[in-house]
């Protein structure tokens, strides 16, 4: 089975540094945490992009790894979007029917809104499957009917290790664990529901129906509102 | 060195000279090395082997067609230890008061402001470059020659947009030509030293030493 265990991984620079410890099975993890707390240096670290200065990082039969960065702009390398959707290997056309952009094959990818452009990027990167596939802060720019659908098409994941890493608090997927980062290190919070009462960067929706008794099963909004009907029920 | 205007100046004084003769370029090179933290800089600044590199070919290109290339290699090489130099003992804020100092506090401010922003444009296209590296290798690019007009696109694209972005932010908070600031210098007899010494080798460079000494002939 895939896994991926980091032991004591570490990485500083300046008067910064961030201690990772725990492993990672398969299912779909989220990673949370304060701007600056280290979330995208992990997940670059993990993705094998970026050395760490001491621990160690073991992948167990992860034989395909994707990781997609916050800036989607940065990994424009077409000129046009059927060419970027080409540089993905996926078939142009199938992407740009399903993110709603049919009629700008021959637009530069350049010129979408940075909204459209992360629409683009997570439709290509999510159009295959990876053992590993680490989303840096992959709700950003989205408004709320796109990172619905994002967490839709990543709650389809069946197979492999999805690790979402995001200070979004609002629209989330369901997860199998939740991880967090406090004072540079990373925190194994447990799996939901259990998980929240050791989250530190709980959302604040979840903190008050915990507080009234309609704890969730778990962070998605059909989790949430299934504990909300609980309390007018 | 502490003062940003006798770091500036001298850095001036010496590039001229180290341009102007070899001789001068030898004495530039020991000003180096006795008043910066030794050649550790070069260690701290990316591209320095391409430049090297690029150095290196356009001197073989002159001597082999009848100039002088390894005096061209050895000057321009000190130019660009000076450039490694000045840039690595560059802080936040100080071509701001430079220009304040220089130029008051309408047009200095606004040349000093220009600057910063072009410094902090620089260390930002850096950062890019690094992550649309990163980004191609994810793809499974290999980084080439064919990845220079897509990375340049997107380089140029983000710097427009975060100058725009710097422009719009400016005129919210109702700016609109110049400011106020008073540039004060930290100042080292040190540095007045190292000071002295390049006027001294931008002065040696442009007149003969016959000029100043009585030589016998």
């Amino acid at each position: 089975m895939v896994k991926i265990i980091l032991n004591q991984l570490y990485a500083a620079r300046d008067d910064w540094s961030l201690t990772a410890s725990g492993t990672f099975n398969e299912g779909i993890h989220l990673v949370s945490g304060e701007v600056g707390s280290g979330k995208s240096t992990l997940a670059q670290m993990m993705a094998g992009l970026l050395p760490y200065s001491g621990g160690d990082l073991e992948n167990k039969e992860i034989t395909t790894s994707m990781l997609s960065l916050q800036f989607p702009e940065l990994h424009v390398t077409g000129l046009s979007l059927a060419e970027e959707c080409a540089s993905w290997g996926v078939v142009p056309d199938e992407i740009l029917n399903a993110i709603g952009l049919s009629g700008k094959k021959e637009v530069s990818p350049l010129l979408l809104s940075r909204g459209e452009l992360s629409r683009l990027h997570l439709a290509c990167v999510l159009a295959k499957d990876y053992d590993l596939l680490l989303l840096d802060e992959p709700f950003g720019s989205l408004d709320c009917e796109e990172k619905t659908r994002l967490c839709n098409l990543i709650g389809q994941k069946s197979q492999g290790i999805t690790i979402i890493f995001t200070h979004e608090q609002d629209i989330l997927p369901r997860v199998t664990r939740i991880w967090e980062i406090v004072d540079g290190t990373l925190v194994d919070c447990g799996k939901p529901p259990d998980a929240f009462q050791h989250w530190h960067h709980i959302p604040s929706v979840i903190k008050k129906l915990t507080a009234l008794g309609c704890r969730p099963d778990n962070i998605s909004l059909d989790d949430l509102q299934e504990a909300a009907c609980r309390i007018q029920g | 060195m502490q003062d940003p205007r006798i770091r500036i100046a001298a850095a001036a004084f010496l590039s001229i000279a180290a341009f102007i003769s070899i001789q001068a370029a030898t004495a530039a090179f020991l000003w180096l090395l006795v008043f910066t933290p030794r050649l550790q800089i070069v260690k701290r600044i990316r591209f320095v082997f391409s430049l090297i590199l690029m150095i290196v070919f356009f001197s073989i290109v002159l001597e082999l067609f009848g100039g002088h290339g390894l005096s061209y290699f050895s000057r321009m090489i000190v130019i660009v230890l000076i450039g490694i130099w000045i840039f690595s003992e560059q802080k936040s804020g100080e071509f701001l008061s430079i220009g304040v100092w220089l130029f008051g506090n309408k047009a200095g401010f606004e040349l000093g402001m220009v600057a910063e922003m072009g410094m902090q444009s620089l260390v930002s296209v850096t950062a890019d470059l690094d992550r649309i590296r990163m980004a191609d290798k994810i793809k499974g690019k290999q980084w080439d020659v064919r990845s220079l007009v897509p990375a340049g696109l997107v380089l140029v694209h983000g710097a427009l947009i975060r100058a725009e972005d710097t422009a719009e932010l400016l005129a919210i908070r109702g700016y609109n030509y110049g400011g106020t600031l008073c540039p004060k210098f930290p100042i080292r007899p040190m540095d007045l030293v190292a000071g002295i010494f390049a006027f001294c080798i931008f002065i040696f460079a442009l007149v003969p030493v016959s000029e100043f000494f009585i030589l016998y002939r």
